[in-house]
């Protein structure tokens, strides 16, 4: 068989190895490999922020400690403080959390061996969840669940049409949840896929040059192409790990801005 | 054709039928941040909220893309 007809195949059956598997069981819940790396993310975030926030001191002067302060930083001044404006410091914790939980999630996955936990959609459908209830609770809040409802529709629509834009408006801010979840997980899932294919093409045109009985180092020659293409593509991999928690940080930012500033 | 076969290939399709809109969207919405926060440098922290906005109203079309290929 020859190397790129082993490959399809080998990239057909690639799927599996993203479902989630059931690793061991709690009682009547089965614990998948998603969750581990959910729980070592979390234990991840937890030990970066309570390192950092205990040697505190007024001029950073430990390299750890700055990167530490300057995420927190990006996350007020790109996140909070441009989108949201007056009022944000209360929203700052929420906002930075989700930042840093999604962004060491992401990054965890990138480590070869390791899973990330939000490549599955019960996971990124939770934090999803977490950030729709958060910015509904501040626009009930601030405005009464009549005046919540009445902000929907943007002010100085014409009479008759309001009912329609109302109606749209309400089901966009419906769908948020969906989009916000399915955004993560589509593109941790569509990445880590792409890297796999790459990877299983690399060594499968090795393969055939090395192991087919006779050396035929001509057969290799692709799996340098594809070794360089899966190093640009883990390069890119590492800028949308980063784009992929702004984003879901900056747009819950979004949310909550609309909610709290009823237009 | 297998029935099965043929409707994964048209769940594909429709999927990529269904990014092609929304490409077109961010790719002006990106063009228009561009111009402005080039015209003025000052407004650009503004116009990142009103352009994730509108990127991710167009980008919920093909994401509703995606979910009716898991779904369908």
């Amino acid at each position: 068989m020859d190397a790129l007809s082993e490959f399809v195949q080998e990239a057909q059956g690639l799927s599996e190895h993203f479902e989630p598997q059931v690793v061991f069981n709690i009682g009547p819940w089965g614990v998948t490999q998603y969750i581990i790396w959910l729980f070592i993310a979390f234990v991840v975030v937890l030990a970066v922020v309570l390192i950092a926030a205990k040697k505190l001191t007024l001029v950073p002067n430990n390299k750890f400690i700055n990167m530490v302060e300057f995420g927190y930083q990006f996350v007020r001044r790109n996140v909070a403080e441009d989108v949201i404006g007056h009022g944000y410091k209360a929203h700052l914790p929420f906002l930075a959390t989700l930042f840093f939980f999604i962004l060491i999630c992401n990054i965890l996955g990138l480590v070869p061996g390791f899973k990330t936990s939000t490549g599955s959609i019960s996971c990124t459908w939770a934090l999803a969840v977490v950030s729709f209830v958060y910015f509904n609770y501040y626009g009930l809040k601030t405005s009464g669940l009549l005046g919540y409802l009445k902000s929907l529709c943007p002010s100085g629509v014409p009479g008759p049409m309001r009912p329609i834009i109302w109606f749209l408006e309400f089901f966009s801010m419906v769908i948020r949840v969906l989009t916000l979840a399915v955004r993560l997980y589509g593109n941790m899932l569509a990445g880590h896929m792409v890297l796999a294919v790459f990877g299983i093409a690399t060594t499968c045109f090795i393969q055939a040059a090395l192991f087919a009985g006779t050396m035929d180092l001509i057969a290799g020659l692709p799996s340098i192409a594809w070794f360089l293409l899966l190093v640009i593509m883990y390069a890119m991999e590492c800028l949308v790990a980063f784009i992929q928690a702004f984003v879901f940080a900056i747009l819950s930012a979004s949310y909550i801005n609309m909610a709290i500033h009823a237009h | 054709m297998d029935i099965t076969i043929a409707l994964a290939a048209l769940k594909v399709v429709g999927y990529g039928l269904a990014a092609i809109g929304p490409g077109i969207g961010i790719g002006i919405a990106t063009y228009g941040l561009c111009v402005a926060a080039a015209r003025q440098p000052e407004m650009k922290g503004q116009l990142m909220g009103y352009f994730f906005i509108g990127a991710a109203m167009s980008e919920a079309l093909a994401l509703l893309g995606l979910v009716l290929f898991f779904i369908g």
